[in-house]
């Protein structure tokens, strides 16, 4: 262990490589799961003051692996809340119905539309939070609200299911949200699903007084109620986090393995001579893991008090990104910082495993032998695993059309990785004519010459250069040329199934009111979710409201329809319906007359209304063209991916740019004596200077042309499988942008990382 | 001057039986196949007597490396049996074999024979340190004054002349007290004076130690510091010369056989 420090300490710069790499990757898994484990689910504050919560009971666990609850009607709420009010240290019970509603400000709805689907509340349930009432009194019938920072006595506009609304003020509260009279809550929301305890009373005894009919949360439990928009958000954010820590993982690793092979490759003589004077195959291989530990607990040093210092400021970008909810904080994790270290640990010798036994594998003999000589590039288990890779990428492409069309996406992008991958195992193959083709012109030209031998002779030296590009420009261009190709294709797609030329479309609010849809001419299909037993299983069920349905239509995909189902409603009354007729969507949609689904939710919103004439201007709607309509659709998702992509390639081409500049300081450094010659046949800084910058150039060229080639191959294949999927003709968006922007910075990193070590030399004599 | 002894027993090319330091029988060495196939070695026999001091010489690409690296284990002979210190290495695995090269065996090389990263007396100490042996107190820092460089023991090799590396390096090949030294051109790289005291200390090696010495080498004047001198051509055996040879014989030698 002494030695391997002493081996690290004395050549640092060969290990440089590894330590920035370990470095950045511990400082990313620290930050990014610190953030992770910050993000935890909270107690709603609503629910702060109740310590116990009973939760109206599951129908079981859906398809996605969540439970699917009923909802209480009114009379079962008030019934149950009666009996726990009975249980000993409970002060109050309070039902906890919730409704849409949006303020409305000089005529536009204001606030987060999804969180407003649970903004309205019932006035009891201040007490839920401990909240106070700073001036009036409680609202005591309809029309009559308390609200936040906003005096008693003043009038505000509100938009609610049924529609507009102008409401009296009766209260100041400094509570989230719009509280209106217990009953009237109860009307608009329909069912129940939350009472909350107030008082101090013992989880056990609550749990058997309400038996089937409750299922209660006391305590830290009542985080698993946290409100569906704040869980959806730090999912989100939590999707990020982990591309971003696998992502960082895997690269981390290839830099990590290529800095070793490298530094494996300049250190043969040492080795040789170690083996010579008796060190085992076994004592070689230690040494160099030895070493890496070394460089990885340095790493890692650096890297944990970095990633922690820097996920407390990303924070609030997150927040404003969407995706962390607001008030998110970040706390001190050492669980997080621990593992991210060991981690660093496991990254290091992963990526010198390769190295390490390649290493101990050297002949003693090479001691003796003049170091540099270049190897063969291309080694057996890496002609084998380059064309494994290369021909399950193809295997993979070929089979595209055969496999089920919600896989094909995913199947190409895999296939591509593959192929990716290949391309770099096997570059060293085409590197040699490749480079001959590139360099004709100036074959003549002493700098040219010196570039086309000097890359010919090194070749792997090139071919470590070239992967990195290779992997970034094929990578980038890969995944914006599929999301463009795809939205593109589900833009055409969507647009042609809409038979209308109009929409009228929810103008910042989750849906439309029942007051904007009854004055537009067109279908108005209502959305609300319900539960469907069929076959005498209980599911969640995505249902839509039609006019000119007489029953429930279920999906074509559906098996063993029945003749009649029984539909849950969300004010919690179950209703007995005939089942008249099939859908072409998917098996978790249902359809419903329009008429039956609003009686049983009065909250539901119109997702849209497909004009048929025109529109009438009202709150919270908009009208938009078919075109502007799934532009928008496409566009919320398109800003979350986009942030996706330009996260993911940011790190990848970070990573990238400290691979290629790690090999070719490196190889610069171990090529001293090459350009000592150059300088004594008559050469000056600049020549060598002109030859370091050729090189570094021809590698990127190399590695930008196979990862370009790779990727538009593999984006042709995903065009014909997604033509296929959609059955009609799709442009292929090819990025061309992004990709130069990926390239330039290649290109700049390594002319700068070729020409860095030549200037130093420069400076030093 | 030194004498040599005239005990023929110690002429081991005859009389195998005895014990010997290091023997080669039959060996064969062949680089590459079919068309391209070299015969470095060809069927050699050679007997190292212990505590003997022996030159090989010859003229260039005769196989006076291939020699050296097949006897002493660093490369496997392609036919023959090698015997380093009683030991057959035919069957040895490889770290059989590594164990076996850093108990018994010391190497110097032309060149290139200390790890940059370590100073001389960690160098010197290095081989014990892999076989996880504790060296004798003392025992280090007397081996470097033994070589004239107990001054320079915190020193790395970028900080110590040529010759001084190579004394260094002689140092190390002798701390373990192994059965054998190989020497590969040690002076190879050398300017007179330096040879000279690379030879001496390899001779008193010999004369004090009884440390069995065997030397590939160009130099006339450095082959005559050896008990023995053997002239390899073509992989073979062309030549030898026991008892005290002097420089000028040994060249008249050499020269008959490049032109032969
Ligand atoms: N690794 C190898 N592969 C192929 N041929 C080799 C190899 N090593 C040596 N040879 C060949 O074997 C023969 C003997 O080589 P060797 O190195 O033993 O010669 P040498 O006597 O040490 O020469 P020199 O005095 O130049 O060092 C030569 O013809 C050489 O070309
Ligand atoms: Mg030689």
């Amino acid at each position: 262990m002494s030695l391997a420090w002493t081996m690290v300490r004395h050549r640092f710069a060969a290990f440089a490589g590894t330590f920035v790499a370990i470095a950045l990757g511990v400082a990313l898994i620290a930050g990014a799961g610190t953030l992770f484990a910050s993000s935890q689910p909270q107690v709603s504050e609503r629910y702060e003051h109740s310590p116990v919560l009973v939760h109206s009971p599951s129908v079981g666990k859906g398809s996605d692996g969540y439970d699917d609850y009923r909802a209480w009607t009114p009379s079962e709420a008030r019934a149950l809340a009666v009996r726990l009010e009975q249980v000993p240290g409970v002060r109050a019970a309070v039902p906890d119905p919730s409704f849409y509603i949006q303020r409305v400000i000089n005529g536009r709805a204001t606030g987060d539309a999804e969180a407003a689907k649970a903004q309205g509340h019932a006035w009891s349930s201040v007490a839920l939070g401990g909240y106070r009432t700073i001036m009036g009194a409680a609202p005591e019938k309809a029309g009559e609200v308390a609200l936040r920072g906003v005096a008693p006595g003043s009038r505000v506009e509100v938009l609610t299911a049924r529609g507009p609304e102008t409401w009296t003020v009766t209260a100041t509260v400094d509570a989230p949200g719009f509280f209106v009279a217990d009953d009237e809550a109860q009307a608009r929301a329909g069912g129940v699903r939350v009472i909350g305890l107030t008082g101090n009373p013992q989880a056990a005894v609550v749990r058997s007084v309400a038996g089937a009919d409750g299922l209660v949360f006391a305590g830290g439990e009542r985080t698993k109620l946290e409100e569906e928009s704040v869980s959806r958000i730090r999912w989100l954010g939590a999707q990020l986090i982990i591309a971003m820590v696998v992502l960082g993982v895997f690269v981390a690793v290839f830099v990590v393995a290529s800095t070793c092979a490298l530094g494996a490759a300049q250190r043969r003589r040492e080795i040789g001579l170690l083996r010579a004077i008796g060190a085992t195959p076994g004592q070689v291989v230690r040494l160099m893991y030895a070493e890496t530990v070394v460089v990885a607990v340095l790493g890692g040093a650096v890297g944990v008090p970095l990633g922690a210092l820097v996920a407390p400021l990303l924070a609030p970008p997150l927040v404003d990104a969407g995706l962390e909810p607001a008030g998110f904080a970040v706390t001190a994790q050492p669980l997080v910082l621990t593992a991210a270290f060991l981690t660093g640990m496991l990254v290091a010798l992963a990526g010198v495993w390769t190295a390490a036994h390649r290493s101990s594998r050297v002949p003693a003999l090479d001691a003796l032998r003049d170091a540099a000589v270049e190897r063969r590039a291309m080694t057996v288990p890496r002609w084998i695993i380059g064309l494994l890779t290369a021909a399950g990428g193809a295997a993979l492409t070929i089979a595209l059309p055969s496999i089920p069309a919600m896989q094909q996406t995913t199947a190409a992008l895999g296939a591509a990785m593959l192929l990716l991958v290949a391309a770099a195992l096997l570059a060293p193959v085409v590197i040699v004519p490749l480079v001959r083709v590139v360099t004709w012109p100036w074959r003549r030209a002493a700098t040219g010459m010196l570039v086309r031998e000097g890359t010919l002779t090194g070749v792997r030296r090139v071919a470590s250069t070239a992967a990195p590009v290779l992997l970034t420009v094929g990578f980038a261009t890969l995944l914006t040329g599929t999301i463009a190709t795809i939205e593109q294709a589900t833009r055409i797609d969507e647009t042609a199934k809409i038979p209308a030329a109009m929409i009228a479309a929810p103008d910042g609010t989750p849906g439309l009111s029942e007051a904007a849809v009854t004055r537009q001419p067109g279908d108005a299909p209502l959305v609300s979710d319900v539960l469907l037993t069929v076959g005498g299983k209980t599911l969640s069920y995505q249902a839509t409201g039609k006019q000119g349905l007489r029953g429930v239509e279920l999906s074509k995909d559906l098996t063993g329809r029945p003749a009649q189902v029984e539909v849950g409603f969300a004010d919690g009354s179950t209703v007995r319906l005939p089942v008249t007729g099939t859908h072409d969507g998917p098996a978790e949609l249902v359809d419903l007359p329009r008429g039956v689904l609003r009686q049983h939710n009065p909250d539901a919103l119109t997702e849209s209304v497909l004009l048929d004439g025109p529109a009438v201007a009202a709150a919270g709607m908009k009208v938009l063209t078919v075109r502007q309509y799934v532009d928008a659709r496409i566009g919320v998702e398109g800003r979350i991916i986009d942030l996706f992509l330009i996260v993911l390639i940011t790190l990848t081409v970070g990573y990238t740019g400290l691979a290629v500049a790690n090999t070719l300081l490196m190889a610069t450094a171990g090529r001293r004596a090459e350009f000592r010659a150059l300088r004594l046949a008559g050469g000056g800084t600049g020549d060598v200077l002109r030859v370091t910058t050729g090189e570094a150039l021809l590698s990127v060229a190399v590695g930008t042309v196979l990862g370009g080639g790779v990727a538009t191959a593999a984006l042709a294949g995903m065009k014909r499988a997604t033509e296929h999927e959609l059955k009609q003709v799709v442009d292929l968006v090819v990025p061309w942008g992004q990709t130069l922007t990926v390239v330039l910075a290649c290109a700049v990193i390594a002319v700068v990382a070729a020409g860095a070590p030549v200037l130093r030399r420069q400076q030093a004599t | 001057m030194w004498r040599a002894p005239t005990d023929a027993k110690l002429d081991g090319m005859t009389i195998t039986s005895m014990k010997t330091a290091v023997e080669l029988r039959a060996v064969s060495k062949i680089y590459g196949t079919g068309a391209g196939a070299v015969t470095a070695l060809d069927a050699v026999d050679v007997a190292i007597a212990p505590a003997s001091f022996t030159a090989i010489m010859g003229p260039s690409g005769s196989g006076k490396s291939t020699l050296l690296h097949c006897a002493a284990g660093l490369d496997r002979a392609t036919s023959g049996d090698v015997v380093i210190d009683g030991v057959p290495i035919g069957g040895l695995s490889e770290r059989s074999l590594t164990r076996l090269r850093r108990e018994r065996v010391g190497f110097v090389f032309q060149a290139f024979n200390l790890i940059p990263a370590l100073t001389a007396e960690q160098n010197v100490v290095l081989p014990q340190r892999l076989a996880r042996r504790k060296p004798q107190p003392g025992a280090v820092r007397a081996m470097l004054a033994e070589v004239g460089l107990a001054d320079r023991a915190t020193h790395r090799p970028s900080e110590l002349s040529g010759g001084q590396q190579q004394r260094v390096a002689i140092a190390r090949a002798l701390v373990s007290r192994p059965a054998v030294l190989f020497a590969d051109e040690p002076t190879g790289a050398l300017d007179t004076s330096a040879s000279r005291d690379v030879l001496r200390l390899l001779r008193l090696a010999v004369d004090r130690h009884a440390q069995t010495v065997v030397m590939v080498t160009h130099d006339p004047y450095a082959a005559a510091h050896a008990d023995r001198v053997i002239l390899l051509k073509d992989g073979r055996i062309a030549d030898h010369l026991s008892g005290p040879a002097d420089a000028a014989e040994i060249a008249v030698r050499m020269t008959r056989l490049e032109q032969r």
